[in-house]
């Protein structure tokens, strides 16, 4: 199924329809375009429709009418785009994605703000990464005789031994993509395991 | 009169209501979303956005309650029509089941009261 154009005598009229679907894509760009493409193909519909049941009335009048009802899509959708967001975000395990799905999604649940700050607490291994490079005597996995210590930056090392050396860069970048990879899933199949408890 | 109480009291009712009545009506035969909407808007008087319906339609499809499907028109320009599902059914009969307590219990009430 495609979609077509809808055609009108008034010039005005189809400025006024060509800007409003213009800015309709524009609003659904955070979502999947084969979403992106159904939602529009729907509001063409339902602008379609409106105009032949009023097709005694001038064109642009009865377009303006169905515009106004239709409502802001910026408002209106906003729930659509939080949801398809989502399921965009965790298909392509873009992090960028992610982080504006969640942003999106903050006001529906206390949970999306459990896995914002999940997402965000992973940034302490990347930041340990850099921090062996600069500071490599001070950070890394600590042992004292024989017994782990600590993970992390430490100041005073004088009674550890550090066990990885330079492995532990390599180690922390496995460690996060596990751990990145871990909360995705868990993010994507939240909704299934949420309605899975409900009933 | 309250009127402002009372205009918030009915959106609050309104919004809580809407999704039982979108099953209802697409529970007769499938309807396509311009046709759901006339047919809320007539029957109901309830004015939303009608664009709000779009974002609760794909809920209801996400829940399982309904599915959809496009359908070729002469003019070239495709209706998407919604379907109840098994499941869209069955949650319908417990809603309807719930709405009539309810009513029950308020027709109680208030005559109780008289």
């Amino acid at each position: 199924m495609k979609f077509k154009k809808i055609e009108f005598e008034n010039k005005d009229a189809q400025r006024v329809y060509d800007n409003y679907m213009k800015n309709l894509s524009n609003v659904l760009k955070p979502i999947l375009e084969e979403d992106r493409q159904d939602v529009l193909m729907e509001y063409n519909s339902h602008i379609y429709e409106h105009l032949q049941s009023n097709k005694s009335r001038p064109e642009l009048n009865e377009l303006l009418n169905a515009i106004e009802k239709l409502g802001a899509p910026e408002e209106v959708l906003k729930p659509l785009i939080a949801d398809k967001s989502l399921e965009k975000a965790t298909k392509s395990f873009n992090p960028l994605h992610i982080f504006k799905a969640l942003l999106l999604n903050i006001s529906n649940g206390i949970s999306y703000v459990i896995f914002f700050f999940l997402y965000l607490s992973l940034g302490t291994f990347v930041f340990l990464i850099f921090a062996k490079l600069f500071n490599s005597d001070h950070v890394g996995v600590f042992y004292k005789d024989n017994r782990f210590q600590a993970l992390g930056w430490v100041k005073e090392t004088s009674n550890y031994s550090e066990i990885l050396g330079y492995w532990f860069i390599p180690v922390m970048i496995l460690i996060t993509i596990t751990i990145y990879l871990l909360i995705t899933l868990l993010l994507k199949f939240k909704k299934s395991i949420s309605k899975k408890s409900l009933s | 009169m309250k009127d402002e109480f009372i205009g918030k009291w009915k959106s609050q009712v309104k919004k809580g209501t809407l999704s039982f009545l979108v099953l209802n009506a697409i529970s007769k035969r499938e309807l396509y979303g311009y046709e759901l909407i006339e047919m809320i808007k007539k029957s109901t008087a309830i004015e939303i956005a009608e664009g709000t319906l779009y974002p609760l339609m794909n809920r209801l499809k996400t829940e399982g309650l309904t599915t959809s499907k496009w359908v070729e028109q002469a003019s070239g320009i495709p209706r998407k029509y919604y379907v109840l599902t098994k499941e869209g059914l069955e949650t319908l009969k417990q809603m309807l089941n719930y709405w009539n307590e309810l009513q029950e219990s308020i027709n109680k009430l208030t005559n109780d009261e008289i």
